[in-house]
């Protein structure tokens, strides 16, 4: 995911560029990503992850110039604030103990799915997200035990 | 591994959604019966620079874990006006602070006074000791048993508890359950 900040956002209807990815938004519940931040703030767009035509290692393919939207909810608002980027985002566990910062999520380029969360050199399945926000990535109990034998070892 | 902290440590620390990942309110201060041994509730800070008090309540069922680093909850609806919260946590009595009362063992023998208490935290919020200020000689801890009978001013204690002041709570964590396994025996 961090290696995709900054790559160039193009309509595969017309081949314009359209902007550049800023971050991922990420449906917690899902366990995905929701959707492309392109730009921040009053200019930010967005595009769904549906809309999203091709993840490349060079441009990120939309499927045509009016992929690009406004946020739509309060939660698209948020993201278009920078405010729900997961990256750099605390991690906690749901037993209330911190447990580093997420440095990095990995994820299928085809699904959109997530697969692995990278907090310092711990390497936690994406099935342990149990919800993030503006303070923290939420993570289940069982992360901590991946970050203590880690830490032993 | 079994986590202590005092009440001073849980005041403060933000309230967070397990599901939204947000940080709703802060820690105002532990609510806590002495007769049962357990934390009932908390009273709650709006966070932020200019943070008040807030007039919501969390009472000890909706809070989902106590950790070092937050108080978690499953999301907003744990938070709730006084009056739509059980009365102990809701309208909590206000005598029953324990704070600077005396402990006394049932020998008459004063091992000082109590500073702080000491939760077991996780997901059990169980008090299971108390910090003292040691007549003349400082800071300890003493474990309690998993009942307590609260008279007036004084707290009366088991004269084993005498046995078991500990300087840490490290210490203390080590000493409740041989603590509680003796009066058990006895």
């Amino acid at each position: 995911m961090a290696r995709s900040i900054g790559r160039k956002v193009v309509s595969r209807s017309s081949a314009q560029e359209l902007g550049a990815v800023n971050h991922l938004l990420v449906d917690a519940e899902q366990r995905r990503i929701a959707a492309v931040v392109v730009g921040r703030g009053k200019k930010a767009r967005l595009v769904r992850w549906a809309d999203v035509s091709g993840f490349g290692q060079d441009a990120v393919m939309v499927v045509d110039d009016g992929a690009l939207g406004p946020p739509a909810d309060d939660r698209e608002r948020a993201a278009a604030d920078g405010k729900l980027e997961l990256l750099g985002r605390r991690a906690l566990s749901e037993r209330g103990n911190e447990l580093g910062q997420l440095d990095d999520v990995t994820f299928d380029a085809d699904t959109g799915a997530l697969e692995e969360l990278l907090i310092g050199d711990r390497r936690v399945p994406a099935g342990s997200l149990l919800g993030s926000g503006s303070y923290a990535a939420v993570l289940s109990a069982s992360a901590e035990a991946v970050t203590s034998a880690d830490a032993s070892a | 591994m079994r986590l202590l902290m005092t009440a001073s440590q849980i005041r403060g620390l933000p309230v967070v959604t397990v599901d939204g990942g947000e940080d709703v309110a802060e820690v105002r201060d532990v609510i806590y019966s002495p007769e049962s041994g357990r934390l009932v509730g908390m009273t709650l800070n709006k966070r932020g620079f200019l943070a008040g008090r807030r007039r919501e309540v969390l009472s000890a069922e909706a809070i989902h874990a106590v950790g070092q680093h937050a108080v978690m909850v499953v999301d907003d609806s744990s938070i709730v006006a006084p009056e739509d919260a059980p009365d102990d946590v809701g309208r909590p009595a206000t005598e029953r602070n324990v704070i600077g009362d005396d402990v006394l063992t049932e020998g008459g023998l004063s091992l000082g006074t109590v500073t702080d208490l000491v939760l077991l935290v996780g997901s059990s919020g169980e008090v299971v000791g108390y910090q003292i200020d040691k007549p003349g000689d400082g800071q300890g801890y003493i474990p309690l048993p998993a009942q307590l009978s609260v008279s007036g001013d004084a707290l009366v204690v088991p004269n084993l508890t005498g046995d078991f002041v500990e300087d840490d709570l490290v210490g203390l964590g080590a000493a409740v359950d041989e603590f509680r396994d003796r009066l058990g025996l006895s």
